[in-house]
């Protein structure tokens, strides 16, 4: 044995003795895990927010799978890192560009990316800064989770522990709502919908600190394929998704109703695994619009 | 018996009768009874003769209404001119008119240009001139919008070469204000420029207010500002409605794509084409799209600098283009893009368009052809066989001028236009 080498494990015992919690469960954690043992959350989270003196705020993108969640944050990420103007995102870490990366890979090549696996360590996760010229900057945490995960644990509570804990440490949320399936008159998008906000509002139950102060932006989806959602939003909320907006309208005392759309047009191609919608051209549309209503709510 | 006649008339009868009458009493011894039968000739002959006088001053105030010497004459306004000096007058109008609505095309249509004066016809011409661009005839490869996701083996099945006949194409991209002229001319009424398909939904292509007109205008009236602005809200109909009114059509994709990347024919049948009408990489200085800050339409004259080799302007950015093909034609078969309903395609990007390579020549979008979206305009097109081209300063490159495209490979037919022109 070489001199010097019980001194290293020496060391590495002793860090490892040193519990690090994790930044979304606050479960504890080795210092060289990769990923957290109690949510799957990524530790980079925690070393990150370590090394800042603000604590960074948690951001959720939330709804229903194939709502767009993974393209509006990644078209979302894209835009605020190329604009100069009145909002800048800077990325904290390479693995909060990757969301960014693979999103805009695919529309480039006018493509949808993949549906979201439903593992937690396969998701991706941003921690940036937004500079505003108004408002200070904002250290951001915003997970791309999964739909079919945050249905089945607004099914079945504490299935998936990252979900659970990170939207009770949220400050406020986006819910992403297919706005096309809302015109057609399907109800399924409007029950999962009030689904994920009763689950909010009952994940927090104290009355200052909980879900109904907390700002939440309702988010009209693939505005494209219905255009009058983008005319008055409420109004669209109104009419297609009545449970939904009574709900809100009831429970949520910051919320809004907005709409977006990313894809011009949309079409169908054929491939081995079935249909695929793909997307014509790549115009956005609506999408800094809420990100910053709620960055403004939450400074207020 | 005529002299008999001309003297039996009753005043020289009454005028005989008075001396007859006194004669005849003094003869008789009557003289009183022939007096009193005198006096009575004399005073009916004067009441008659006084009759005569009046109608005679009315036959004389007649008389004056003579037509006055031709050069003393005017006509009143509401006076019809002769059909010769009318036709005339209403030609020269007319001719100044179409040309300053932008319909010279109309008037050097064969069968229009052979009535008109030589001066109004070299003026048309001019104005065509001064309003669109030429393209030459020749080849242009139409690329799959897969292409450069083909396997190398495979990217033959994402390439055709078409052949394309020389046409003029508009300098600029149709303005608000052109179109206002097509919306005050009764462009919405005139169902004879709308395909007849379409005639039920025409009611349904109204503005903000109800007015017929593109959908972002209020009142029939385009945002205040915004004359030069390309005209977006339209849908394909319109579009081709506009076009036939101002004699011309919306341009088929092989010739869109040809006026912007402007195709040499090289060695085996290839061509060298520009990825944009200014060169190979995207310029935003010349081109409005996202990421200029500007995030809507700009003067159609706003980017000088991003015309095409031929002088088409912004053929790039700013809005989309309505083009008159079939949006999908040149994807190869497997990977066919199905939509619900059949596209018409679009090209050139606009200013809230993301990617550079989607506002690339070669990139080709589709869109329903009765949406009415925030970003989607037209140009037109003319085929050099549409017009009449001699005199006029017109200088039109004969077909010889252009290089002869290789001879077209039997496997690959070429796309006829799906329009034909109005």
């Amino acid at each position: 044995m070489r001199a010097g080498a019980l001194e290293m494990d020496s060391f590495r015992l002793a860090a490892y003795s040193v519990p690090c919690p994790c930044h979304i469960c606050d479960g504890g954690n080795t210092f060289d895990s990769e990923v957290c043992r109690h949510c799957q959350a990524p530790m980079a989270l925690a070393h990150q927010a370590n090394t800042q003196k603000i604590q960074p705020r948690m951001i959720a993108a939330i709804g229903p799978s194939g709502a767009g969640k993974t393209v509006y944050l990644g078209m979302l990420t894209d835009m605020l890192s190329r604009q100069i103007e009145d909002m800048q995102l800077l990325a904290r870490g390479a693995f909060s560009i990757k969301l960014q990366q693979h999103a805009m890979a695919a529309l480039s090549r006018c493509e949808f990316p993949n549906k979201t696996p439903n593992e937690p360590d396969t998701w991706h996760w941003i921690h940036c800064q937004v500079l505003r010229k108004k408002g200070k900057p904002a250290e951001l945490i915003m997970p791309d989770m999964a739909g079919e995960s945050l249905l089945e644990e607004v099914d079945h509570p504490h299935t998936f522990p990252v979900i659970h804990s990170f939207l009770t440490k949220c400050a406020g949320v986006m819910i992403l709502i297919d706005a096309p399936s809302a015109e057609s008159g399907q109800s399924e998008e409007d029950f999962h919908t009030m689904k994920l906000v009763s689950y909010l509002c009952e994940l927090v139950i104290d009355k200052r600190t909980g879900w109904p102060e907390r700002p939440v932006a309702m988010i009209f989806t693939k505005g494209d394929q219905c255009e009058n959602c983008f005319d008055d939003p409420t109004a669209f909320a109104r009419r297609h998704t009545p449970g939904l907006f009574q709900q809100c309208r009831e429970r949520l005392k910051r919320h809004r109703f907005f709409a977006v759309g990313v894809a011009g047009a949309v079409g169908f191609r054929n491939e081995l695994h079935g249909r695929l919608q793909v997307p014509l051209r790549i115009e956005p549309r609506g999408i800094i619009e809420p990100f910053k209503w709620l960055l403004d709510e939450l400074d207020t | 018996m005529t002299v008999m006649r001309r003297f039996l008339t009753p005043n020289w009868l009454l005028a005989a009768a008075a001396p007859l009458s006194l004669l005849v009493g003094w003869r008789l011894g009557q003289f009183s009874l022939g007096a009193i039968v005198a006096a009575g000739a004399v005073c009916i002959l004067a009441i008659r003769n006084a009759k005569w006088k009046s109608g005679a001053g009315s036959k004389a105030e007649a008389g004056s209404r003579t037509p006055p010497p031709m050069e003393d004459w005017s006509p009143p306004k509401n006076t019809p001119r002769p059909p010769t000096a009318r036709r005339a007058a209403t030609n020269d109008s007319l001719v100044e008119q179409m040309i300053a609505q932008g319909r010279e095309a109309l008037l050097l249509r064969p069968q229009i240009a052979a009535s008109l004066e030589d001066s109004d016809l070299a003026a048309a011409q001019v104005a065509l001139d001064e309003a669109m661009a030429i393209v030459p005839q020749g080849i242009v490869t139409m690329r799959a919008r897969c292409f450069d996701d083909l396997e190398v083996a495979d990217a033959p099945r994402g390439e055709r070469l078409v052949q394309v006949d020389g046409y003029f194409l508009d300098r600029f991209p149709v303005t608000n204000e052109q179109y206002h002229q097509f919306v005050e001319a009764g462009g919405y009424e005139q169902m004879a420029l709308w395909d007849e398909s379409i005639w039920p939904a025409v009611l349904g292509f109204t503005d903000q207010t109800g007015q017929p007109g593109p959908r972002y205008w209020q009142n029939g009236k385009f945002p205040a500002g915004k004359e030069d602005h390309p005209v977006v809200g339209v849908c394909w109909y319109e579009a081709s409605a506009f076009a036939r009114w101002v004699g011309k059509r919306l341009p088929t994709d092989p010739e869109w794509v040809k006026a912007g990347s402007w195709p040499v024919p090289t060695d085996a049948g290839k061509t060298a084409q520009r990825k944009y009408p200014w060169g190979e990489a995207m310029d935003r200085r010349v081109a409005n799209m996202w990421g200029n800050g500007v995030n809507d339409t700009v003067s159609v004259t706003a980017s000088p600098g991003g015309d095409s080799i031929g002088g088409v302007q912004q053929l790039v950015g700013n809005t989309w283009e309505w083009t008159s093909s079939t949006f999908g034609n040149w994807e190869p078969v497997g990977l066919k893009i199905d939509t619900p309903m059949p596209l018409k395609a679009i090209r050139g990007g606009a200013y809230d368009t993301y990617f550079d390579t989607q506002a690339s020549c070669q990139f080709q979008s589709g869109e329903s052809p009765l949406a009415r979206k925030h970003n989607i305009g037209f140009r037109c097109a003319l085929g050099f066989c549409d017009v009449v081209l001699t005199g006029g300063g017109m200088d039109v490159p004969a077909a010889s001028t252009t290089t002869d495209p290789e001879p077209l490979p039997e496997s690959q037919p070429e796309p006829q236009p799906e329009e034909t022109p109005a």
